[in-house]
């Protein structure tokens, strides 16, 4: 199959945004990608964007033909994908095959969420769909909830401390610092962590990412076609979709999940480098101790040292690998349906050399977007365009 | 009824109607054959997989106030997710329960102390 490029890129803030809806979100980000593609709108093949909770919060469904429809790309394909918070990872693949299979020149990645203006109750509500709510659902659990359970098995097993724990929050609070489209950066003590509210034992409140609006999106070409772009074309070594158990009896182990696992083998496979090589990564840390389950699936730290590689600075902008130099979910903001396409935007502004928290040297960087209790994964791989 | 001296009431789960594995249901097939699942009874006693305390509850269990969520991994070979009745941060992963009683859809489990 031949290769792709990520030209135009675009993004509003993420955090509270009064007053937008949805749909002007994401066509804010995506007139915004286009503008820089270097490809006419005409030559756009496909649009995929990616959202989970529009319908119950915001009523509206049909977004991707109503964003067509506003940006002057009426008549092509346009596909709304949702797999919970990994939405946005999953339109990024879709796009990326629908070029490189040559079914069309370009395509438009677009993910969106309006979230802020619902009650905290609906909020949980509504995330709770991505729950299986036969098997799990009647308990009463939360998406905190299954990661207070994760985090029970990680101290018993491997001694984690809420210190260490911490130590993940911290370093993600002060990396959105520098990042102007985050939410809520932060320079954070562990004390103010330890005293702050209690969510879902052992979670608490600095655990957890905020509810967010926004939008980010990307316009994918063939390799062939990025020479017209007016700044530096990304390469796509790998894309990377996989699928596993909704319901938590599906996993053999509560802190790990098969979906990232898999995923990750398939990347490193396909993009034919090693954990090792990488340079940075933005994975999905919707909660402390996701980044630290995730950072181990994906071989980046090794079994159950995710939180002490936080603690030692390993997994800081200038550390062995950085994490979330963007603040990741936590401190950037988590617009559910937006994450998995603003992680790639990261990503790409970076091996560009020009984020506001940049990882000296950049040439390669990982994505990593998780929906569910592990039911979708995405993992991207990708590369400076003139390496 | 003191907690430690609870007895176990048992669970309903789903057992695949040809090769025997336990299933925590509902669902229609078995995760390891894809034969169908039919109901089934299996003893309410089991170890804490783990457990949290929910105090931010979705809207339709706001009603609950704070409730404590359980993995259970069940004797008779099955994982559930029920509750866990007075919890306390004495309780640990590996720790054995039983089954007590129902609230709503969920089996509710006791710490054997």
């Amino acid at each position: 199959m031949r290769e792709v490029m990520i030209t135009g890129i675009g993004s509003t803030p993420f955090g509270r945004l009064e007053g937008r809806s949805v749909q002007s979100l994401a066509v804010e980000a995506a007139n915004m990608a286009l503008a820089r593609s270097g490809i006419d709108r005409s030559e756009i093949g496909a649009l995929y964007l990616g959202n989970f909770v529009a319908g119950p919060l915001s009523g509206q469904e049909v977004l991707a033909g109503m964003v067509c429809d506003e940006l002057g790309l009426a008549g092509i394909p346009c596909t709304k994908v949702e797999g919970a918070c990994a939405s946005g990872g999953i339109a990024f693949r879709h796009a990326v095959m629908a070029v490189r299979s040559g079914a069309c020149e370009a395509a438009v990645v677009v993910g969106t969420e309006k979230m802020t203006h619902a009650s905290g109750g609906q909020v949980t509500q509504a995330l709770n769909c991505a729950m299986d709510n036969r098997s799990d659902g009647p308990s009463g659990l939360t998406f905190p909830g299954l990661f207070g359970l994760a985090w029970r098995v990680h101290a018993e097993r491997y001694g984690t401390t809420r210190d260490d724990v911490s130590a993940v929050v911290v370093k993600n609070k002060r990396n959105g610092l520098k990042n102007p489209l985050a939410q809520m950066g932060a320079e954070l003590s562990p004390d103010v962590i330890r005293q702050s509210l209690p969510i879902a034992d052992p979670i608490q409140l600095y655990d957890c990412c905020p509810v967010s609006d926004g939008a980010a999106a990307l316009v994918i070409v063939a390799a062939d076609r990025a020479k017209a772009a007016p700044d530096l074309p990304i390469r796509i070594r790998a894309a990377v979709q996989t699928s596993g158990p909704a319901r938590i009896s599906g996993h053999e182990d509560l802190c790990s999940f098969r979906t990232t696992r898999l995923a990750a083998e398939r990347a490193f496979k396909e993009a034919r480098i090693s954990p090792a090589d990488l340079d940075l990564a933005e994975l999905h840390d919707c909660f402390s101790m996701a980044e630290i389950i995730h950072t181990e699936d994906l071989g980046l730290v090794p079994r159950g040292q995710g939180a002490k590689w936080a603690a030692e600075g390993r997994t800081a902008v200038d550390g062995d690998i950085a994490v979330n130099a963007s603040g990741g979910l936590l401190s950037k903001g988590h617009p559910v349906g937006a994450t998995g396409v603003g992680q790639i935007f990261e990503v790409v502004r970076q091996l560009r050399g020009e984020h506001g928290n940049q990882v000296s040297g950049a040439r390669l960087g990982l994505t990593q977007n998780v929906g569910g209790a592990g039911v979708a994964c995405t993992v991207s791989i990708l590369e400076r365009g003139d390496a | 009824m003191s907690p430690g001296s609870a007895s176990a009431v048992q669970v309903d789960v789903m057992r695949c109607s040809q090769c025997g594995t336990l299933d925590p249901g509902p669902r229609d097939l078995c995760a390891k054959c894809h034969a169908g699942l039919a109901p089934a009874k299996v003893a309410g006693e089991g170890s804490l997989v783990s457990w949290t305390m929910i105090r931010r509850p979705p809207a339709s269990f706001k009603e609950d106030g704070a409730y404590a969520v359980a993995i259970v991994r069940l004797d008779a070979g099955v994982q559930v997710t029920g509750r866990l009745a007075e919890p306390d941060e004495a309780a640990k992963p590996g720790m054995r329960v039983v089954a007590t009683g129902q609230h709503r859809e969920t089996t509710v489990f006791s710490l054997v102390r």
